[in-house]
């Protein structure tokens, strides 16, 4: 479970509420029904005191202890209703003492005397004694044949008990609650963020190579409705100016190459006209030089362009990686000893993978001209394929001046170039590696660089495997297989 | 032989016709789709150049009408538009080639020779220039009595480049022709491949048969008139 989602946090939060508010009306509860419960024995106990108070007033002047402890059981029945009942006359001669009641929940006998020898008022307190506790109140009554103390009470015990059983209720329940409130309040979010999580897996989907599709609009009313409108409105506006940007690339590459022939062929009628001087043609051949360049660029960014429009993959065919490279380093050998750098395909094994052989072709190629035109004379530039987990790789490895950190996460950037005057010498427009990405986006391939100043960089991608290899049943065939991508649709720009 | 160019952007439809009026050809410029029409309806033509973005009456439309009117016309379309889909386009509508913008104008007078079955079709097995001899069948190149041997690219190269003794080839032609579009200005291994060349073909002779011919490209000559 992840401990910092809504859904937990919430559920977090809806349990310590309702832990907080259970505990309160709890502790609320349990002491408003002890006083209630103390409060009604103390009414009880007042009116058996006043039963016996009448007992004594009526009582006629020498009336025998026996006559009054008769009356008492009589009309009262301590025993029977689970009562203390002493009654003592000053100063300190016992009258009465009730018997042990019926329920044996105290012994009349160990109950202490009165602590407060003659109280003035009737005092109510509790009383310890080895059965346990009793509520005791004590009444001085002044009658015609002497002043009594009247001692009435009853145990405390059921009382305990209704709380003990309250207090067991209340933390048996506790547990089941907040369980129940941490459940539903993680289940209830993460239902309430259902269309949140259709959202974002649409989201997910949308790259800037397809911008047409839009998120599901929750109908839900409220803010989530119209935070999915809103997106829906910004992807719309995003589209707009994405394909404006698009159109005008292609457009402007486009509208450049007229001219373009123009300025080569009257250069080129000039340099191949034999009358004229040599210093002239000397001068329009460096002229036309530039015109190369600018045309190289042109070309770049109407690849770009048409890469963007979906153009990268327009084929989709098993391609055997390994005998790509091979055949593409075979071509790319000379180029390589021109410059005294060897290549060495170290290891080409034979992985399948599905695309556009064209293309791919095309990425080989940059990889190995970006790494000829960035290692020195007597350098190393190898290559591998090789199938590893659950990918069809290949590594492009030199041992060149290697690419700096900071410089790493934008070698794939149009017109990116770490050294300005280094590539610039070596004839490049930074657009190489840009197509390079493009064509592996378009495959589904990831690509990673690895590389130390000084000492060498390591291009490596990692393209999907077709679920299905042919001709090669030996290759093990990976547990992880990645879907295999259709061919892009062809649209126009 | 008479050539029609339907080509709105006058520069380059006054070079392209310079160039073919000095190959000896008689050549007719429209600077739009009705006036190109015009010309098509009064002239008889062998070859029409067409390029695709017109005014008033578009290059695609044209040529529509054009194969509908003179079905054996060859015709070669300029346009800037090089993707895939559009070449093929094309070619269903009836193109007989297509030119990419922009173009070498040596390119240009290829094609159109090519197309008007002038150019270098007659195939023959042995080419030679000078003392400089290449073998098609056997694939051998001797100079004098001299065998120079050579790897298949190499060959290609000479092969393309004495296809047409003293025509300038630019690097995009011999990289096309030779190679594919992968290399398509990424490395100057076209320059790379001639250097190799020479060092076979010209260095150990007195007199050298492969020219640069600064910032257009190269050819293959007996004589230098310098």
């Amino acid at each position: 479970m992840n401990h910092r989602s809504l859904a937990f946090r919430l559920a977090v939060w809806y349990a310590l509420l309702l832990s907080c508010t259970f505990a309160l009306v709890g502790t609320g509860m349990f002491y408003g029904l002890e006083q209630y419960l103390r409060a009604t024995v103390r009414d009880s106990l007042r009116r058996r005191t006043v039963q016996v108070e009448q007992i004594l007033q009526q009582a006629p002047e020498g009336a025998s202890n026996d006559a009054i402890a008769a009356a008492i059981n009589t009309r009262v029945a301590p025993e029977f209703n689970n009562r203390f009942v002493r009654v003592t006359r000053a100063p300190t001669t016992p009258v009465y003492l009730a018997g042990a009641p019926a329920d044996h929940s105290f012994d009349p006998a160990a109950v202490p005397p009165e602590r407060n020898t003659w109280p003035t008022k009737t005092v109510v307190r509790p009383v310890a004694t080895p059965m346990g506790q009793l509520m005791i109140s004590a009444t001085p009554i002044e009658t015609v044949s002497g002043r009594y103390l009247i001692e009435l009470g009853t145990a405390l015990g059921p009382i305990e008990a209704v709380q003990r059983r309250l207090l067991n209720l209340l933390g048996l329940m506790l547990p089941v609650l907040v369980v129940c409130a941490a459940g539903g309040g993680y289940l209830l979010v993460h239902w309430a963020l259902r269309p949140v999580e259709r959202m974002s897996q649409t989201a997910a989907h949308i790259s800037v190579q397809d911008l047409d599709a839009r998120l599901p609009v929750a109908a839900t009313g409220d803010a989530l409705q119209r935070l999915s409108i809103s997106l829906n409105h910004m992807l719309a506006r995003l589209s707009d100016s994405m394909q404006t940007s698009r159109r005008f690339l292609a457009d402007a590459s486009h509208e450049l190459r007229t001219p373009l022939t123009v300025i080569k062929g009257i250069l080129q009628e000039i340099a191949g006209n034999e009358s004229a001087s040599s210093e002239v043609r000397e001068r329009v051949g460096s002229v036309l030089e530039e015109v190369a360049r600018l045309e190289h660029l042109v070309s770049g960014l109407l690849v770009l362009s048409r890469l963007d429009a979906g153009d990268a993959q327009r084929e989709s065919v098993e391609v055997n990686l390994g005998e790509l490279t091979a055949s593409t380093v075979e071509q790319m050998r000379l180029v390589a000893e021109d410059r005294g750098i060897e290549l060495q395909p170290s290891a080409l094994a034979p992985v399948m993978v599905r695309g556009d052989r064209g293309r791919l072709k095309q990425v080989i190629v940059n990889l190995l001209d970006n790494a000829i035109k960035f290692t020195p004379r007597g350098g190393l530039v190898s290559l591998r394929t090789q199938q590893r987990d659950g990918y069809g790789m290949l590594e492009v490895i030199d041992n060149g001046i290697g690419i700096p950190a900071s410089a790493l996460p934008h070698v794939f950037d149009r017109f990116y170039r770490v050294d300005e005057a280094r590539s610039r010498a070596e004839g490049g427009a930074g657009l190489g590696l840009s197509i390079v990405r493009s064509i592996c986006v378009a495959h589904g391939a990831e690509i990673e660089v690895d590389s130390v100043v000084g000492s060498g960089s390591c291009f490596r991608l990692k393209f999907p495997l077709p679920a299905r290899i042919v001709g090669f049943p030996a290759a093990p065939l990976p547990e992880r297989t990645a879907p295999i991508r259709d061919p892009s649709p062809i649209r126009p720009t | 032989m008479r050539l029609l160019i339907i080509e709105d952007d006058p520069k380059l439809a006054d070079f392209v016709a310079r160039g073919l009026r000095a190959e000896r050809f008689a050549v007719d410029v429209a600077g739009d789709g009705l006036e190109g029409q015009r010309h098509l309806d009064a002239y008889q033509y062998d070859l029409l150049i067409l390029d695709l973005m017109l005014p008033k009456l578009g290059g695609g439309e044209l040529l529509k009408r054009v194969r509908r009117a003179h079905s054996t016309l060859p015709v070669l379309v300029l346009t800037a538009r090089d993707a895939t889909e559009d070449k093929v386009r094309h070619f269903e509508a009836g193109a007989d080639d297509y030119l990419t913008k922009p173009f070498d104008y040596a390119e240009l007078i290829v094609r159109v020779k090519a197309l008007l079955r002038r150019a270098p079709v007659e195939r023959t097995d042995v080419l030679r220039i000078g003392n400089l001899e290449l073998n098609r069948l056997t694939q051998q190149v001797r100079r004098g009595d001299q065998r120079i041997d050579l790897t298949a690219k190499e060959f290609a190269v000479l092969e393309y480049l004495m296809s047409s003794a003293g025509r300038v080839f630019s690097r995009t032609m011999i990289l096309e022709h030779v190679w594919d579009q992968s290399f398509e200005g990424v490395t100057n291994i076209v320059d790379v491949y001639v250097r190799y060349l020479r060092r076979k073909v010209d260095d150990p002779f007195a007199v050298k048969l492969i020219h640069t011919v600064r910032g257009v490209g190269y050819c293959v000559r007996e004589a230098v008139q310098e």
